[in-house]
């Protein structure tokens, strides 16, 4: 089944790449479609169809890329494109800046009470984001945040899972390395910043990844707190563009489209990274 | 001495401003919550009803209070099969397991008609949607970790593939999916069924069940309400629904696959040496080595992915159809339509504390049994 020393058979390999290509084509076939009818035109999106990517049916006969303008600037998605942007690299700068000063004090400082406050911190992963909806509703209507940056970012500015997953990795730096900056009379935020965030640039590096697709694609909340167009983010964009649109499918696939080249960008230039740490921690995205 | 005091301050600061966060917006909504669900409070706070969101949702003491014993002989029956061999312990565990099963099948139809019955139809929904989902993403899951196993040209290109869906924003895909498996006669899912000679369905659009689709199986009328309630479970999960599950397939079995593929990386070789050796066939290193060697790994899949079927939002919010009455919906997106349309906020906030207790009871069994093992080592 499985690490056998022996060569394998031929057969074995022909079925492998038979079964893996199956499942590459299954996984790649909805951004196929996506792109495709993406760059079609309306009549051809009803028309010119084919269950079959291979087959010249399955893509437009000449690409209309006004549809991107179209949904870029007539649908506001620029708009709405800024700000996620915006969103997301607030709530990064804040939660790695939060995560990481907890999770070093965590792994390496000692002070009393330490594994209780970090057993609290666990707790809240068990807590469905349907349950804190309606409180956290209240609190920043209370506070006037509502259809404000503040109300979409200041409740992701730290999290317990990034937390626990720096200090996993911040435990294993030998004490030595910091004994010795200590001697020599550097502060723990000193030490954090120059000797241990460059070690942990791997994890810390997953961390911001994972935070910047959490926000990128987050929904429920900005559905919630988010009324008017000012800092609506893409994702709440997409889905009203999907239930307004009517049947302006090229329209809809465009707007997909620009709602997940960032991710996939940042993914394709990191993706060793990310694929070796979301596969060996089964840690959720 | 003043070493240590400014070490254990320096420890609080650091601490402090995650602890903040986590405290307003992670913990305490948990108190608030709990005091929402006490009130009848209609987008504005009104009167304190004190439990009467939880007797609406569950119609009264009686029924709730059957529902606590039979989900703790249940659970009670399932803790003695797994821990003891001995037969008595067994019949008894069995005798258990039936007391608590009779008690819900007696149950569950009164909480239907005496309390809130589309509460239950959208637990029915989520139940449907991990039986649905689970199994078939391990199974899928473990194949092609099976075929990802080993060195061979290709490789990295292939687990960057199986991970795109899983990477995407929700919203984006599911906005593909709700194309593909649209009613029109030119989407996807009807071409392919055109090739096979078949006629278009509704797909996303369809509120009957699929037993009902395919066998017949319609919920009856005026049987009596024990097996009136019971016939609604025939029809199988919607046609709808079940068009949500490819989407959670193809999200889910790459990724599925991914972890089970560091699970095989780890079973050491020589017990595969060792075994053909001895002359072990394939299937029996399948059953006897590999199986037992990744089932931490398949456990925690299965209570990770439960548990997103409890959670789970964005997907079902593009993909549902409103015209389909709640077939798609699962418990969270019940929930949060009670709130965000129906503007119910203290009975919505009742609904997700119960929500609450099946998530954290859900959790609280995968580290009692090895959470530990799996995650917190990693």
């Amino acid at each position: 089944m499985s690490n056998r020393p022996t060569p394998r058979p031929p057969l074995f390999t022909a079925l492998r790449y038979l079964a893996l290509g199956i499942g590459a084509f299954i996984a790649l076939l909805p951004f196929a479609y996506m792109i495709a009818n993406a760059l079609k035109t309306y009549s051809e999106t009803v028309t010119r169809v084919s269950p079959n990517p291979f087959s010249p049916e399955f893509w437009p006969a000449a690409p209309q890329w006004s549809n991107f303008s179209e949904v870029w600037l007539g649908d506001a998605f620029a708009h709405y494109f800024f700000n996620s942007f915006i969103i997301s690299l607030v709530t990064l700068c804040g939660s790695l800046a939060t995560s990481s000063l907890a999770a070093y004090a965590f792994a390496k400082l000692r002070f009393p009470g330490k594994e209780t406050i970090f057993s609290i911190f666990l707790l809240t992963l068990m807590i469905p984001e349907t349950v804190t909806l309606i409180p956290n509703f209240l609190v920043i209507s209370y506070l006037g945040w509502t259809d404000r940056l503040a109300g979409l970012t200041v409740p992701f500015l730290a999290s317990a899972f990034y937390i626990f997953l720096l200090r996993q990795f911040f435990r294993q730096i030998p004490d030595s390395l910091l004994e010795n900056a200590r001697m020599d009379g550097a502060s723990n935020l000193r030490i954090l910043w120059s000797i241990v965030a460059p070690i942990g640039q791997a994890p810390l590096f997953t961390v911001a990844f994972l935070d910047i697709a959490s926000s990128w694609n987050s929904l429920q909340w900005p559905l919630v707190v988010v009324q008017t167009p000012r800092w609506r983010p893409i994702t709440v964009g997409l889905a009203r563009l999907i239930s307004e649109a009517g049947p302006q499918i090229q329209l809809r696939m465009a707007g997909a489209l620009i709602s997940l080249a960032p991710v996939v960008a940042v993914y394709l230039v990191a993706q060793h990274q990310i694929v070796d740490s979301l596969s060996n921690s089964g840690i959720k995205g | 001495m003043r070493h240590r005091l400014s070490e254990a301050i320096s420890g609080y600061l650091f601490v402090l401003p995650a602890a903040l966060v986590l405290a307003i917006f992670g913990l305490l909504p948990l108190l608030y919550n709990l005091y929402i669900s006490l009130f009848n409070w209609h987008i504005k706070r009104a009167t304190f009803i004190g439990l009467g969101n939880y007797k609406e949702i569950f119609g009264g003491v009686a029924p709730f209070a059957l529902l606590v014993i039979s989900v703790s002989l249940l659970a009670s029956g399932c803790a003695l099969v797994g821990k003891n061999r001995k037969l008595l312990v067994r019949l008894l565990a069995l005798f258990l397991l039936a007391c608590g099963a009779a008690g819900l099948a007696l149950d569950l139809p009164q909480i239907n008609s005496l309390g809130d019955s589309d509460m239950l139809r959208s637990f029915r929904v989520t139940l449907w949607y991990s039986l649905g989902t689970v199994p078939i993403q391990l199974f899928f899951g473990f194949l092609i970790a099976a075929a990802l196993d080993g060195k061979f040209d290709g490789k990295e290109a292939f687990r960057v593939i199986y991970l795109l869906p899983y990477i995407v924003p929700a919203v984006a895909t599911a906005a593909v999916f709700e194309r593909l498996f649209s009613l029109r006669p030119e989407s996807w899912a009807n071409q392919m069924l055109a090739l096979f000679g078949s006629h278009p369905l509704q797909w996303l659009r369809e509120y009957k069940g699929i037993f009902e689709l395919l066998f017949g199986l319609a919920p009856t009328n005026g049987a009596g309400s024990l097996s009136d309630y019971w016939s609604t479970w025939a029809g199988g999960p919607s046609l709808a629904l079940v068009s949500i599950m490819f989407y959670n397939y193809w999200v889910f079995i790459g990724y599925y696959a991914l972890i089970f593929a560091n699970g095989l990386a780890a079973v050491p070789r020589q017990l595969y040496e060792a075994a053909s050796l001895d002359g072990a066939s394939p299937f029996t290193m399948l059953r006897r080595i590999t199986l037992p060697l990744v089932s931490p790994t398949t456990y925690f899949l299965t209570i990770l992915g439960i548990i997103g079927t409890f959670k789970s939002f964005n997907s079902i919010y593009v993909l549902r159809d409103p015209s389909t009455g709640g077939v798609t919906d699962p418990m969270s997106v019940y929930i949060f339509f009670q709130f965000f349309h129906g503007g119910r906020f203290g009975y919505a906030a009742a609904l997700s504390m119960v929500l609450l207790v099946i998530v954290v009871g859900l959790t609280l069994i995968q580290q009692r049994s090895m959470g530990k093992r799996v995650f917190y080592e990693q």
